[in-house]
């Protein structure tokens, strides 16, 4: 039996409930394991994001509630809730992810920095990590120094290292190029087999859908299928 | 960490931040060298008035000030300021004799303040002679000789060596009157002072007020006004029975021009630093707004609303800061220039002088006043910087995000 992270139940986010309401996501359930790879795609306005902001508790469902390991997230409040994903849930977004004034070493210390972890296993970490997405070279830069796609690996590098519950990604390819974009999805694919890393992403690009491991598709904020289609594949290259 | 964050943000924009630091800089410079500026104008105004007016310490005859009643003359009075004289704190005493009465020419008359002075001691205390701008100081030769402001002169349409007839009451309550040559006219930067006072010798008025040889006034000046409380306690002690008063007393209306003019700097000062509050404000309500999505960003990461406070609250805190130095120096910079030349406002001097200022000014700075601005600033600071940083707080990561 695997361990579940996350358990929506029954999600609805309506907007304008008084004039015309919109079903921006509409009686939506939904699992998640630990060490899953899933993709949530869909056609824009289908509410993609608008469910990964639900799961993350940036925005509170009007219906419903999330569950993430155990914890009712729809019922915490404030700073509650601001600590509980400090504490968490891991965060990579589709661009301007970085905070401009920090290097890229203190970008990825930054939510370690906040935990008040120690020093030294944030060194270890910094250092592991770099190494991972392969901008050992990079470690003073600014943000604006770094291209699009190694800014999202650095983004991605610091959701990873507090070793949160899962990494929530909404569209984190959708400004780079395709080389950049295979790179990143490559490096993700490595740190969720290595780590055991939850990932959940929504994506437009099919590339992108075909190395996931499990593929939910939304379309007027309802479910509309759940599979796993490359399941077979990735058995392969685990082979290999 | 927030620090670090905090400080780099300050050089985001450029523009901005040198928005602010400028509106800091000017804002502290305006407030320093204004306080510095009006602290000059109200200390010269005191010293004008001491040194040409008042004295530091004035004794008569208890009963005297009431009235103005001559039969209340200091008996004592040429010995008490013969002891006096000798004290080395003292810089130059002289006895008179203050009559009220009224000066007539054939156009009209005056009320005014009679001073009998002697003439060499007088010289040494107010200046008399350096106030003259027509006419000759007094001959020891000539007798009924008069001093009066170019003022009265035009009021009463006298001239320079026409005669007046000065009346006034005696000892025993008769009316007294005398025919005066006019021998000088003055001017000081005080006009009330200049309407209502003249000045005659001593010797030719204390016979005809029928008290010879009296004095109903010493006027003494000091090496010093820090000496002030030190001399006036001292002389009490000496000459029991004499009423003895400094110049906070003689005029309280002077010790109330200085206080309220510290409360005016204080006003003025307070409207610079809402201006400047307003100012950065504003900027930094922009720079909150500008950075919504990053904020958003910081909230869905985890950094709590206290954090997020503190931040911007910190980076507005920061760019004050720079930019105190700049107006500290600019401050500095100007008072220590003006306080060598002095500013001059003669142009402006007829306004000025009818209020009884001077026409140089020489701004200066106590580090009493200075803390305070310093305070003031500081103050004024934390608060413009709190309605910035609240507005942060009310950003919603999951609306800030899509922006
Ligand atoms: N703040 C809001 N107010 C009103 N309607 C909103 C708001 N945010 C989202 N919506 C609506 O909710 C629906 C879902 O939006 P959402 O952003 O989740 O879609 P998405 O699948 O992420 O689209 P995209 O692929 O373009 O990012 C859309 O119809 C959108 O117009
Ligand atoms: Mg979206």
């Amino acid at each position: 039996m695997q361990e579940t992270v996350i358990d929506a139940h029954n999600l609805s986010k309506i907007y304008d409930e008084k004039t015309i309401p919109v079903y921006a996501l509409n009686k939506v359930h939904l699992h998640i394991s630990r060490g899953e790879f899933t993709a949530i795609k869909g056609p824009s306005g289908s509410g993609k994001t608008t469910l990964l902001n639900m799961i993350g508790g940036l925005d509170i469902p009007s219906e419903g509630f999330v569950e993430i390991n155990g914890t009712n997230i729809t019922k915490l409040k404030g700073n509650e809730l601001i600590d509980f994903r400090l504490n968490n849930i891991g965060f990579v977004f589709q661009s301007y992810n970085l905070i401009p004034v920090l290097t890229a070493k203190e970008n990825i210390e930054f939510i370690m920095l906040l935990q008040k972890r120690p020093k030294k296993e944030m060194e270890q970490r910094v250092q592991e990590l770099l190494k991972e997405i392969g901008l050992e070279d990079k470690i003073n830069k600014r943000p604006r120094e770094l291209s699009g796609g190694q800014q999202q690996r650095v983004a991605v590098a610091r959701a990873l290292a507090p070793k949160p519950q899962f990494i929530l990604a909404d569209e984190p390819t959708a400004n780079l190029d395709s080389v950049s974009a295979e790179n990143l999805l490559n490096i993700m694919l490595k740190l969720n087999q290595e780590e055991n890393m939850t990932f959940v992403f929504s994506t437009h690009d099919q590339r992108v859908i075909n190395r996931a491991r499990r593929v939910i598709t939304l379309e007027d904020g309802k479910i509309v299928a759940d599979t796993a289609p490359t399941a077979v594949i990735h058995e392969q290259t685990e082979i290999k | 960490m927030l620090t670090k964050i905090a400080s780099r943000n300050i050089w985001r924009s450029k523009k901005r931040s040198l928005t602010i630091i400028t509106a800091v800089s000017i804002g502290l410079w305006a407030g320093i060298f204004m306080m510095a500026f009006y602290n000059g104008m109200i200390e010269q105004r005191v010293n004008t008035a001491i040194t040409s007016e008042l004295s530091h310490i004035q004794l008569h005859h208890p009963e005297f000030r009431k009235e103005y009643e001559i039969k209340y003359y200091l008996p004592k009075g040429r010995k008490t300021l013969e002891i006096i004289d000798k004290d080395s704190k003292i810089k130059a005493a002289s006895g008179r004799i203050i009559i009220k009465g009224m000066i007539a020419s054939a156009s009209g008359s005056s009320g005014i303040t009679i001073n009998g002075v002697m003439p060499a001691e007088e010289q040494k205390l107010t200046n008399l002679k350096g106030k003259i701008i027509k006419g000759n100081y007094f001959n020891p030769q000539k007798t009924n000789e008069i001093i009066l402001s170019e003022k009265l002169r035009k009021k009463l349409k006298l001239n320079l060596n026409k005669k007046t007839i000065l009346t006034f009451q005696d000892k025993e309550g008769n009316l007294a009157s005398a025919a005066f040559r006019i021998t000088a006219l003055y001017k000081t930067t005080n006009t009330p002072y200049d309407d209502s006072n003249v000045f005659v010798k001593i010797t030719d008025i204390d016979s005809l007020a029928g008290i010879p040889n009296a004095i109903n006034e010493i006027a003494v000046l000091l090496q010093s006004n820090k000496l002030l409380d030190e001399s006036q306690t001292h002389l009490k002690q000496k000459f029991p029975g004499t009423e003895i008063k400094n110049w906070r007393e003689i005029a309280p209306e002077l010790g109330l021009t200085v206080s309220v003019g510290d409360q005016m700097v204080f006003i003025f000062m307070g409207i610079i630093l809402l201006a400047l509050a307003f100012g950065i404000v504003n900027t930094m309500m922009m720079a909150v707004l500008e950075r919504t999505r990053e904020i958003g960003m910081l909230l869905a990461l985890g950094m709590n609303k206290f954090k997020i406070f503190m931040m911007i609250l910190l980076e507005t805190f920061f760019l004050i800061l720079a930019g105190c130095p700049f107006g500290i120096m600019l401050a500095f910079a100007s008072i220590g220039i003006t306080q060598k030349t002095g500013i001059d406002f003669s142009r402006f001097s007829d306004v000025y002088s009818s209020f009884g200022y001077s026409s140089i000014i020489y701004p200066n700075l106590t580090s009493r006043q200075f803390v305070i601005i310093m305070l003031l600033v500081l103050l004024t600071a934390l608060f413009s910087a709190l309605f910035p940083a609240r507005r942060a707080l009310q950003l919603n990561p999951a609306e800030s995000l899509k922006k």
